[in-house]
């Protein structure tokens, strides 16, 4: 639950695509070379950041030989556990090991004996599910509620909606979570106070989403449409907006024609850096809706210092928002592109 | 009705329906709780418990570490163990129907239950049994699990007698077989582990990422089992456990802890459910070296500090007074050794005497391991402070404190979850050459006690010998047990037979049944 610093931090992270002159030359081929490179940085870094996971796992006090153990295990024992896990390489062998099976989407055994992606495989597409559809319902309000705000400037609907986004945005995820929970389940019981799963593993009812999904979207509703609101006002000052007022256009056509267009490109890194904190919010939102998702695998995996768990969840959710980003990335070249 | 207004409005399934039938035939109220009290037990209907657990942690082997407890209750309810958690004497026979002793206290032959079956319908042998304590003593943990008893000398004698041999005379010895001994057919493959059938009282019928249904075992030799089914559901906080419960989710809510049990007391149609003596919370206070060596110092803090303020306020009364002597729920528990209490002059008297240097601020290392345990280790630090000894509470986190602190500091907060045995603390904890002799104790008539009383057949003369044990360990050991929690599990009104035993006890729910 990082705080806006964080947001507004990254945002320039995600930049301009750039290399809008390489324009006639060949489009096709410098697009796929550009998208290759773009990829494999992201690859390069992700593999940083799996180095970094291991390493910080390792840097914790106690392993996770000591954390499944039961007390009164002797040293040897311990010893035994610790040989039983392969504690007792390396960790650079053990990182690279890991690295090894990736491509194969073997992602090792946990500290308990079980199969990552067995563990991972419910969960994995459960949190895709609550984190997609916090996405959705972010994208698609924000967008309403910023346009709505946009269509007068100045006027009661906007000043309404730009106070009420302010302070959404300032609430963490979990404070949303304990009054939903409080007002919706526990007061007038009309929806699910937590998740259960069924036979397959995934949530047991459609109701048990409704409020993990708004815990999750509230806060990144109110961030994004900031966001919305501020690109339709940057882009109202562009000169053929002013002449499109001049012409005598209705508004909404002037909204939906002149105004959005420009503004996609900030909007859709808007959306994409809400990628990360939605994921990011998964890990207290599932925990107080018992949702059974990766955030609860992952919280549960520090604690017993189970670094292929950890590494795993990383890779995983790390891929999912790599290719947000780069469907951002593809949206601003396309809109921007188009305009040209 | 209140729980089942929105089942009503939502109505689909066949859950639905079935509170909607609830709902109509107007019972389940806490009049209902009076009356089905003493009401006959009734067939049928699935028990919704929700236990805790991480996703991370979930484990399929029986033999295993289960540091989840849904894992642990579906494992229990699907395996048996040889004996089992009992209320008038601690181990009760399970799949074991009884158990003999040579005179040397050495051998122990454990019978297996007549008409005892796998859920296939296999007939459990000898060598099951065998197979399976050899497999459980070959794990990392085995040699805690069954000290003293090596693999090589537990041995099947014919189809219906098991026979384990212990390196040294153990009185207790059934005692260690009663929480991880679970019987699997002989060479399951360890990629069937989950699955295996057991002998237990439920079958399993499906398990993922730590939920599972379970249904009636029609021929358990331990009798009829009423529900049809227990679906388990792994909660990670009893914060969410206490709103599935309240908001009718889920039916049991076990273990949830003394917070929700104050949330639930304002509502009618909840049952609380007090385990006693399940989890210890004791400061302990190193004997062997430091600033607590001299015996009066520590008796100068165990008599300044407040038990009832501390059983009142951090286990919101849930819980009794301790009196320094672990094995609290033990039916040979010495309730005849005079109960402690506060004396803040005698208190300073003795710190004055053993010379204790109070300019000196001490510290207290504690975790939030579990519910209670760090507020615990703040009241104490408020409470000692008036008979002028200065503590700093200091918190560490988990890993850090069972790698830095635990065994080796000088006072320290611990917990344990197995009170009803006073030999148990001992074994463990206690005699000199324990492994986990948190305190570093050393006391040559505590060690001789033990000895003779897990060397001692007579019934009578074990019990005197035991009752000297615990007076020694109330006088000089080096814990400090101001109170001991209850177990909590909220239950819904129409749950009936829930175990009231502490610790594992709490799995027993092979005799739970539905009023409705």
């Amino acid at each position: 639950m990082a705080g806006p610093l964080s947001r507004t931090a990254t945002q320039p992270a995600t930049g301009p695509a750039g290399g809008e002159d390489l324009r006639p030359a060949r489009p096709v081929l410098s697009g796929v070379l550009r998208l290759g490179g773009l990829l494999a940085r992201r690859a390069l870094l992700l593999a940083v950041l799996l180095a970094t996971v291991f390493a910080a796992v390792e840097l914790l006090p106690g392993d996770a030989a000591n954390a499944t153990s039961e007390r009164g295990e002797s040293a040897a024992d311990l010893a035994q556990r610790r040989e039983l896990l392969g504690l007792d390489r390396p960790v650079l062998t053990r990182f690279t090991d890991w690295m090894t099976g990736l491509p194969t989407g073997d992602l090792g055994t946990t500290a308990r004996g079980e199969s990552v992606a067995d563990l991972l495989s419910r969960p994995f597409p459960n949190t895709l599910l609550l984190g997609g559809l916090a996405l959705l319902a972010t994208l698609v309000l924000s967008l309403a509620l910023g346009c709505w705000a946009a269509l007068k400037p100045g006027g009661r609907a906007d000043r309404a909606v730009s106070a009420t986004a302010t302070g959404v945005l300032a609430l963490p995820e979990f404070v949303v979570a304990v009054a939903l929970v409080l007002v919706f389940a526990l007061w007038t019981d009309w929806l699910p106070a937590v998740t259960l799963t069924d036979a397959d593993g995934s949530p047991a009812s459609w109701q048990m989403l409704v409020l993990p999904v708004l815990a999750l979207a509230i806060p990144q509703i109110g961030w994004n449409t900031r966001i919305v609101r501020a690109a339709l006002a940057d882009e109202a000052k562009a000169p053929h907006v002013e002449t499109a007022l001049i012409d005598g256009l209705p508004r909404r056509r002037i909204l939906v024609h002149h105004l959005l267009p420009g503004a996609t490109p900030t909007i859709a890194a808007g959306v994409a850096t809400s990628t990360g904190m939605l994921l990011g919010g998964a890990v207290v939102v599932e925990t107080i809706f018992n949702y059974p998702g990766i955030g609860s695998v992952l919280a549960g995996a520090v604690t017993d210092r189970d670094s292929p768990v950890v590494a795993g969840v990383v890779a995983i959710t790390g891929a999912v928002i790599t290719g947000v980003f780069l469907l951002a990335d593809l949206v601003r070249a396309w809109a921007s592109g188009g305009r040209i | 009705m209140d729980i089942n207004r929105r089942q009503v409005l939502w109505a689909g399934g066949a859950i639905g329906a079935s509170a909607l039938l609830a709902a109509c035939s107007g019972g389940g109220d806490t009049s209902d709780k009076a009356a089905g009290a003493g009401a006959k037990p009734k067939k049928g209907g699935t028990l919704r418990v929700g236990a805790l657990g991480r996703a991370s942690a979930v484990t399929r082997d029986p033999h295993g570490t289960q540091a989840n407890e849904s894992d642990y209750l579906v494992i229990s309810l699907v395996h048996d163990t040889l004996t089992t958690p009992g209320a008038k004497t601690n181990t009760a026979p399970r799949l074991a129907s009884g158990w003999q002793a040579s005179d040397d206290l050495k051998t122990w032959r454990f019978t297996i239950a007549k008409g005892a079956k796998f859920h296939d319908g296999t007939p459990v042998t000898a060598e099951d049994v065998v197979w399976s304590l050899r497999r459980l003593r070959g794990t990392p943990s085995g040699a805690s699990r069954l000290p003293g008893i090596k693999a090589e000398n537990i041995k099947a004698e014919g189809t219906g007698t098991v026979v384990l041999v212990s390196d040294y005379a153990n009185a207790e010895l059934p005692l260690l077989t009663r929480l991880t001994t679970f019987v699997l057919k002989k060479d399951t493959s360890e990629k069937e582990l989950g699955k295996a059938p057991g002998t237990g009282p439920f079958k399993l019928e499906w398990f993922r990422s730590g939920n599972a249904r379970l249904v009636r075992n029609e021929d358990w030799h331990g009798g009829e089992v009423l529900l049809d089914a227990i679906e388990v559901k792994i909660f990670e906080s009893p914060q969410a456990m206490s709103n599935a419960l309240l908001a009718g989710q889920i039916d049991v809510a076990s273990n949830v802890g003394a917070v929700a049990a104050r949330t639930a007391e304002k509502r009618g149609d909840i049952q609380i459910v007090r385990r006693p003596n399940d989890m210890a919370m004791p400061i302990v206070m190193r004997t062997a070296s430091g600033p607590f060596a001299n015996p009066k110092v520590r008796e100068a803090l165990r008599l300044a500090v407040d038990r009832e303020a501390m059983v009142k306020q951090v286990l919101s009364g849930y819980g009794t007074v301790g009196n320094d002597i672990l094995g609290t729920g033990d039916p040979a528990y010495a309730k005849d050794v005079p109960q402690r209490a506060r004396d803040l002059a005698k208190a300073k008297s003795l710190l004055k005497e053993a010379g204790f240097d109070t300019s000196k601020t001490y510290k207290l290392v504690t975790t939030e391991d579990i519910s209670g345990l760090a507020e615990s280790a703040t009241l104490f630090a408020t409470q000692v402070r008036e008979a002028g000894v200065k503590i700093e509470v200091v918190k560490q986190e988990s890993a850090t404190f069972w790698d830095k602190t635990w065994l080796k500091g000088d006072l320290y907060t611990t917990y344990w979850g197995t009170n009803d045995s006073v030999v148990f603390f001992a074994s463990k904890t206690m005699v000199s050459e324990s492994g986990q002799n948190e305190t570093g104790w050393k006391n040559t008539a505590f060690d001789a006690a033990y000895r003779k009383t897990i060397g001692t057949k007579d019934a009578a003369a074990r019990a005197k010998v035991l009752r000297e044990l615990q007076q020694i360990q109330h006088d000089t050991s080096g814990y400090l047990l101001w109170g001991v929690a209850d177990g909590i599990d909220l239950a819904a009104a129409p749950v009936r037979g829930l175990p009231t035993l502490p610790g594992y006890g709490r799995v027993q729910l092979e005799r739970a049944w539905l009023a409705r």
